[in-house]
């Protein structure tokens, strides 16, 4: 797939930017702070329904600005469509309201509109990070695989907030409330676990087959799920047997703790190389070759999965590769119909397939010579 | 609003804060009011003040009321062993538009939200389950909203109830009436067709 066009009015530090993106590599060069990784954000927040950083949605809009809005034209198999995302102030936080060929729609009928795969600086920590990194890349690509995942995935998030306010509330003691709350969070978690397991039996083989072909087959990278409560079932109802089963024995210690000890939101990832854990051993070059390893199965799962090429969005990491890790990965890549780079320098990047260089400053976009692109 | 005169600009402020309201509307509405008629004006103010001075709390269901019972708690021709119950007093409106219910209600003042601090000590719970016996309660329909909290409410009080021996039903998800099956969306798809019946 490939953006035709994106324009963004009171986004970050945009005021107002209309920007026709060219295929294949496009990369947006210039000193930090000046809005590079604003134009991926955005993108990525048409991809994802939210910022790829920890943030507060109202930073989205631009300072004293009401609302921010992003709008982007695609280009897919299926045809052309335009996908937006409206920020509204409200309160003390921020509304987003979705639309779809101009049409608002529920977040949940616009997810798919565009599919992105990203790669952003904190993933570096995928190894040896916590867990909550490995969950994100889990649920980020999975929701924009299987919509019904990601209604699974907000229903079962708020049911985990009810089931924690509820055991640090006085009325911790209702034991039919607690079986009430682990019913719903069973049957919506084993779900979650589900698909999971399926996602994560294909991504193992993608990691292992890119690492192999990086490293050679001697040392085998190992990606294996962890779900909480282990557990190897496989059908969906020995899965939620498992799980209804664990729920019911944790009850007494997460009275104790006054949280939800058991479920999907404790999952992990188990990284091995050699059958050793690599974030415990493994030495830095190791954990970086993992780390690209799993980037690039999650990209070629989505581009499986849609039947084309989903955008690629790398904010800031190719320039903390080294020169090998950088052409390995990106030649593992093969096949994207576009992509957005950001550096600091261009030579962080030194691509040496064609690509187009766009230079930003102080939120404005300006073209390589032959294409000035108006702000 | 500086350059508004004072009493115009407090009753934009005022207005501004109901639902549903933003601030064009909220000028415009009070544009209308101040172009209008003083007893126009009056009469609306004398039903607002009214409202919050004689609308009660039904003692038996906690629905709306001028009296110490509500007019359908009152009413002879009702079925009582029928208790329809609902999360706000303004779901009893929407399920008498209807007009497919013939039993009573019972108002929970809310749904269970430990979120938000609404325990089920917070909700008319236990007046609900002291109705079961002297009323001869035969059937307790839950029809709290299809979210999140409404369905837990719903699951909460099936689990209270089950025991007593009452039968205990939750109003059915479906489609639509009118609507086209390609413009539902992938949940309410879903539950129609696991609510499926034989025609």
């Amino acid at each position: 797939m490939r953006v035709e066009s994106l324009e963004l009015s009171n986004f970050r530090n945009y005021a107002a930017l209309r920007f026709e993106p060219p295929e294949g590599a496009c990369i947006l060069v210039g000193p930090n702070a000046q809005g590079k990784s604003n134009v991926l954000e955005a993108l990525a927040l048409l991809a994802l329904g939210k910022s790829f950083r920890a943030v507060r949605e109202s930073d989205l809009i631009r300072f004293d600005a009401p609302l921010a809005s992003v709008s982007a034209r695609v280009r897919t198999r299926a045809g052309g469509a335009t996908a937006g995302c409206v920020i509204t102030r409200a309160g003390d936080g921020a509304r987003k309201r979705f639309l779809r060929n101009g049409r608002s729609v529920r977040y949940g009928d616009f997810l798919g509109s565009i599919t992105a795969v990203t790669f952003v600086p904190a993933d570096l920590a995928l190894v040896t990070g916590p867990a909550s990194l490995r969950r994100r890349l889990l649920n980020a690509a999975l929701s924009q695989l299987d919509r019904s995942y990601y209604h699974d995935l907000s229903a079962y998030v708020k049911l985990i907030e009810q089931k924690n306010a509820f055991l640090k509330s006085p009325d911790a003691g209702d034991r039919t409330l607690l079986t009430t709350y682990n019913a719903q969070i069973g049957q919506t978690g084993a779900r979650l676990i589900g698909a999971r397991t399926n996602y994560l039996r294909k991504l193992a083989h993608d990691a292992r087959t890119a690492h192999a072909r990086w490293v050679g087959g001697h040392d085998e990278l190992e990606v294996r799920y962890l779900p909480s409560p282990p557990q190897e079932a496989q059908t969906p109802d020995a899965i939620r047997a498992a799980l209804d089963d664990a729920l019911a024995r944790a009850a007494p210690g997460e009275i104790a703790r006054r949280m939800a000890l058991v479920g999907p939101h404790r999952d992990d990832i188990g990284l091995n190389l050699h059958g050793r854990s690599l974030a415990r051993y493994g030495s830095q070059g190791q954990q970086r070759t993992a780390v690209l390893a799993l980037k690039a199965a999650e990209y070629s799962l989505a581009y499986a999965s849609a039947g084309e090429a989903p955008l690629l969005l790398l904010d800031d990491v190719l320039s903390e590769l080294d020169e090998q890790r950088r052409h390995a990965f990106l030649a593992s890549l093969a096949g994207f119909e576009q992509a957005f780079i950001t550096a600091t320098h261009l030579s962080d990047v030194a691509l040496d397939t064609p690509h187009r260089v766009i230079r930003v400053q102080a939120g404005e976009l300006i073209g390589d010579a032959r294409h000035a692109i108006g702000a | 609003m500086d350059h508004l005169a004072g009493p115009l600009s407090a009753l934009i402020g005022e207005l501004e804060k109901l639902p549903t309201v933003g601030p064009k509307t909220a000028a415009r509405l009070a544009f209308y009011l101040l172009s209008g008629s003083r007893e126009d004006a009056q009469a609306l103010a004398d039903a607002i003040v009214a409202v919050k001075d004689k609308i009660r709390f039904c003692k038996r269901c906690f629905s709306l009321t001028e009296g110490d019972e509500c007019s359908i708690c009152l009413d002879a021709r009702r079925d009582p062993t029928l208790i329809c119950v609902v999360g706000e007093a303004k779901d009893v409106y929407a399920v008498e538009r209807a007009m497919a219910f013939n039993g009573r209600y019972h108002v929970l003042g809310g749904l269970i939200s430990p979120m938000e601090g609404i325990g089920v000590g917070q909700l008319h719970v236990k007046e609900l389950l002291d109705r079961l016996g002297p009323e001869n309660v035969k059937e307790v329909i839950i029809a709290t909203n299809p979210n999140a909290e409404g369905e837990s409410t719903a699951l909460y009080l099936h689990r209270l109830i089950e025991p007593t021996g009452v039968k205990v039903t939750r109003l059915a998800y479906g489609l639509p009436i009118g609507g086209e099956l390609d413009y539902a969306d992938e949940t309410t798809l879903a539950r129609a067709l696991e609510g499926r019946r034989a025609l």
